[in-house]
C-alpha cells in the first residue's frame, strides 16, 4: 500500500503520517530520513521530528539521497518517507546526487521501497503557491516536485493533505 | 465557540465569518499578527488564549517554497504551528476559496 501525505509548512502532516504508518503497520516499522543535518533550522526540526517518533518503535535509517540502492536489511510493515522535498533537493543539487535525472531515480527509489515493505507512506511539501518567481533551478524543483506529486498520487492508494493539523482525504481513505 | 477561518489572501474570509457568526467578536489577520509579535520577540503561542471564542481569520502563508531568510521561515513556521493549535480546540475550521467557505471541522450554521 502507498500513502502519500501532503501539507504546507508547520501543517501538521508528519505527526498524521505517524500516525497511518501506525494504523496500517503494526509491527516492524522503519523511519527513512532524507534531511541532512546542515544548519540550526534542520537541526531544530529533526529534533522536533524525533521527539514526535518517540516510543512508536521505529528504527531509523538516514539516506539523502540514491534510494533504488538503499540496502535494507530487512523487510519492513511499514517504511514512513520523510520527506519527498528534501529527497527531491538533494537528488538535484548535491554534489552526488542524480540531477536531471531525479525525477527518475526518485520513482524507482520508491518503488525499491514498496518491495521493501507492505505499507508505504510518503511525506511531501505543498509549495506551489505563493505566487512567485524564481531562478530556474528552483523553479525546475517546483515544477519537479508537481511532477512527482501527480506520478506518485496517481498509484497511491491513499492521499491526504494537512491543514492546520486537519487531514483532507483527496483520494481513497477515510476522513480520519 | 471558537472559530478559525483560512484561506489565500483577498478571498472574502472576514465577510463571510461576518455573516455567518455575527456574534463573534472578529479578529482578522492572524498571520500579521503573529508577524507583529516575532518582531516584539514574543512567542507567537502566548496570543491563544485571548483569540477563543473569536472568529479569526488568518491567510494560508505555508505552501510555498521554503524562504531564504531564516526570519522568513520562523514567521511561516509559527503561523502554521499556531493555527494547528487553534484549530483542534475550535468548534469550525472553515477555508475560504473565492468567498466560499468549506468545512475542514464542524459544520456551517443555518442561518
Amino acid at each position: 500500500m502507498l500513502i502519500l501525505v501532503t501539507g504546507g509548512a508547520a501543517s501538521g502532516k508528519s505527526a498524521h503520517a505517524e500516525q497511518l504508518l501506525c494504523t496500517y503497520a503494526p509491527g516492524a516499522r522503519l523511519y527513512l530520513a532524507t534531511m541532512q543535518p546542515f544548519g540550526a533550522a534542520a537541526q531544530s526540526r529533526i529534533a522536533r521530528h524525533r521527539a514526535l517518533r518517540q516510543g512508536k518503535g521505529f528504527e531509523t535509517v538516514e539516506r539523502p539521497f540514491g534510494l533504488a540502492e538503499l540496502h535494507l536489511p530487512r523487510r519492513y510493515d511499514g517504511i514512513l518517507l520523510e520527506d519527498l522535498g528534501n529527497l527531491l533537493a538533494n537528488e538535484q543539487f548535491a554534489p552526488d546526487g542524480a540531477g536531471d535525472a531525479a525525477f527518475g531515480s526518485i520513482l524507482a527509489g520508491v518503488a525499491h521501497l514498496q518491495d521493501c515493505c507492505e505499507t508505504l507512506v510518503i511525506v511531501s511539501n505543498e509549495i506551489f503557491s505563493d505566487g512567485m518567481d524564481y531562478p530556474p533551478e528552483t523553479a525546475s524543483y517546483i515544477r519537479t516536485l508537481g511532477q512527482l506529486h501527480t506520478a506518485l498520487a496517481a498509484q497511491a492508494d491513499a492521499v491526504y493533505e494537512s491543514v492546520c493539523g486537519i487531514l483532507l482525504p483527496l483520494k481513497g481513505g477515510g476522513r480520519t | 465557540m471558537t472559530v478559525l477561518c483560512i484561506g489565500g489572501a483577498h478571498q472574502g474570509k472576514a465577510a463571510l465569518v461576518e455573516r455567518l457568526y455575527p456574534g463573534l467578536p472578529l479578529v482578522r489577520d492572524l498571520h500579521r499578527r503573529v508577524q507583529a509579535e516575532l518582531a516584539a520577540g514574543r512567542d507567537p503561542l502566548a496570543l491563544l488564549s485571548e483569540l477563543y471564542g473569536c472568529a479569526i481569520t488568518c491567510d494560508e502563508v505555508g505552501c510555498g517554497v521554503v524562504p531564504l531568510d531564516p526570519a522568513d521561515e520562523a514567521y511561516r513556521e509559527a503561523v502554521g504551528r499556531l493555527c494547528c493549535v487553534l484549530a483542534a480546540r475550535a468548534d469550525a475550521v472553515i477555508r475560504v476559496t473565492a468567498g466560499l467557505p468549506q468545512y475542514l471541522k464542524g459544520e456551517q450554521p443555518c442561518i
